[in-house]
């Protein structure tokens, strides 16, 4: 399937034509579905929700069988397959597909665009229904917690009322966890990876810095641009930061050093220079400046417990857990994950955790990562999810 | 190791009990307990293929080093922490156990003796550092950090406030009953907290 090819330094697959890679499931397409609206934390009431998805092999007869794959800040509901228009493979399907860790084979997958989003589901780049106009920064905040509850609207339209598994990393990761707290009896197994109940200062910072990059940018507008006069520098920025930050320091020295692009226009461009302008410049085709600042504000005022103290929040939850982190991932320590399960299993609820070492920092889910695959299709496809006989489970009575 | 350690503490391990198996490996040993014994399981692994391995056999596995496995669990949480195998390699043996009886009521603990009279002759005769079946790896490159006899051991527990309520010898594949600091390789032994370390 072409691997070797694959590499976190030349970025997301949608972001990217990956020589001689075929996705095994072939073209795939989303669809938008209209659901009911829901009201936001902050109060706001949507009339209706525009919800894009894809789904992923078959729905089995007891419907027990559904994974629901959770994008991080940049991915949207195209999981895997290879898009009609571009060609390009899904974010995650090196992961997703037919024998793969997510094995469509046996898996009815889920993948939604996230509420906030620029991908088809409602965000600031939609209309507003009561004004015709699109929302900009008129759209009321949303939370993480929002973001889950339009998914269970979509499992609803589904009729799907538990899911087999919720997999998310980074942004998804925490939206995966809020699931497990916010509708445990629809979640059997919660797997969060290289993400964080609350983020850190340093967490908050680099995202203010993304933030700051669009706000700044003239063309923003106030949130009020258009194709003509659109803040494009800012967004570019805001992901080159991003990027560097979903790197690490020995993957970033591996792959470009101190070496110089050849054919760069000015002639005497450092490689990084030309990989992060490539960047910047691939996701301005693709994102919506105002989404961008309506997530990430939403991935820093998560906080899965507040001021509430987790054993409280985890009593006699059910939910079977495996955590994931990566050792080089500096942006979402091992540490936070670390706290993250210490959390769970004084609250004894049976959590499986891995830190796996690898040397491609954050992005380390998104690439060709053997390790993490095995693990991920094993705790999928092995006994656990059958074997009720974790601590947890004898703690607070009958397993799954 | 040795078979016969594995056979005599899945037998001093009621069924159905609930068991945290610290270096529990490739978790052979505490899949067999989950389904010999029973028992409600989880392990703490510091290798991460192993910890695959675990993951493949559908086990609750942690992976770090003991002491960050113990720091996860809330008080109480077991009836049993295992310690098979390992208890010579730990940097610090006693705040182990200690940590240990924190969240589980009983210790199970196995280690190699280094007074058997093998690596008695071979130290006394050759005057280097033993080499024998339960002593496998040269200075150089064994993991023990520790090298204690039965009769330390049984210092050890007096002075931390630990009692061994069982104990087994064992020589080979073969039980010892008489003289284990001479005979025994390997000794087990089942340990309750009696109170606070004499120290």
């Amino acid at each position: 399937m072409g691997a070797e090819h694959v590499s976190i330094l030349d970025g997301d697959l949608q972001d990217q034509q990956v020589a001689g890679y075929q996705s095994a499931l072939g073209v795939t397409r989303t669809t938008t579905v209209t659901l009911p609206g829901i009201q936001t934390q902050s109060g706001f009431k949507f009339d209706t929700v525009d919800v894009n998805f894809l789904t992923l092999g078959k729905l089995s007869p007891a419907r027990d069988n559904a994974i629901l794959v959770c994008h991080g800040l940049s991915g949207n509901a195209h999981v895997a397959g290879s898009d009609p228009q571009t060609g390009r493979p899904g974010w995650w399907d090196l992961h997703v597909g037919p024998g793969k860790a997510i094995d469509t084979d046996k898996f009815y997958v889920i993948a939604s665009n996230t509420l906030g989003g620029c991908s088809g589901t409602t965000g600031p780049g939609s209309i507003n229904p009561r004004t015709g106009k699109p929302f900009g920064m008129t759209f009321p905040r949303v939370t993480i917690r929002d973001m889950v509850r339009v998914q269970a609207a979509l499992l609803d339209h589904l009729g799907i009322e538990k899911l087999f598994a919720v997999v998310g990393a980074s942004m998804g990761g925490m939206q995966a966890l809020a699931w497990a707290v916010d509708w445990p009896a629809r979640t059997r197994i919660c797997i969060p990876i290289a993400t964080c109940t609350a983020h850190s200062a340093m967490q908050i910072a680099f995202n203010e810095v993304g933030r700051r990059a669009i706000t700044a940018d003239p063309d923003w507008n106030g949130g009020e641009y258009s194709e003509s006069c659109f803040p494009s520098h800012g967004l570019a920025v805001a992901r080159m930061v991003g990027h560097v930050t979903y790197l690490s320091e020995l993957a970033m020295t591996r792959k470009f050093g101190r070496r110089r692009q050849a054919n760069a226009t000015d002639g005497n461009q450092f490689s990084v220079e030309s990989y992060l302008d490539h960047q910047g410049s691939s996701f301005v085709k693709r994102f919506d400046p105002n989404s961008y600042l309506y997530l990430t504000r939403a991935l820093d005022e998560f906080d899965l417990f507040g001021n509430t103290a987790p054993t409280e929040v985890l009593r006699g939850m059910q939910v079977r857990f495996l955590v994931i982190s990566f050792s080089s991932d500096w942006l979402y320590p091992p540490a936070q994950s670390r706290e993250l399960v210490r959390q769970l299993k004084r609250a004894g609820i049976a959590v499986t955790y891995l830190n796996l070492e690898t040397d491609y920092g954050h992005d380390s889910f998104l690439i060709e990562n053997p390790p993490f695959a095995h693990v991920l299709g094993n705790f999928l496809n092995g006994g656990h999810a059958h074997k009720p006989n974790p601590a947890g489970a004898a703690v607070l009575g009958e397993g799954i | 190791m040795n078979q016969g350690v594995y056979e005599t503490v899945a037998q001093w391990i009621p069924e159905k009990s609930r068991v945290l198996d610290l270096g529990t490996g490739d978790g052979a040993f505490l899949e067999r307990l989950i389904q010999g014994r029973r028992v409600v399981g989880e392990g703490v692994e510091k290798d991460a293929a192993l910890v695959g391995r675990c993951v493949e056999r559908g086990l609750v596995v942690h992976q770090g080093d003991i002491a960050d496995g113990l720091d996860q669990y809330a008080d109480g949480t077991f009836d049993f922490v295992l310690l098979l195998g390992t208890f010579q390699e730990l940097l610090e043996p006693a705040e182990i156990i200690h940590e240990a009886f924190r969240v589980g009521r009983q210790i199970i603990v196995s280690y190699s003796n280094f007074a058997h009279y093998r690596v008695r002759l071979q130290l006394l005769f050759w005057g280097r550092t033993p080499l024998t079946r339960s002593l496998p790896a040269p200075w150089y490159r064994t993991r023990n950090l520790h090298f204690l006899s039965v009769a330390d051991f049984e210092t050890f527990c007096r002075d931390e406030a630990f009692e061994a309520t069982r104990q087994a010898f064992f020589s080979g594949g073969h039980r010892i009953q008489y003289l284990p600091n001479l005979r025994a390789e390997t000794a087990v032994c089942l340990l309750h907290s009696t109170g606070p370390a004499k120290r």
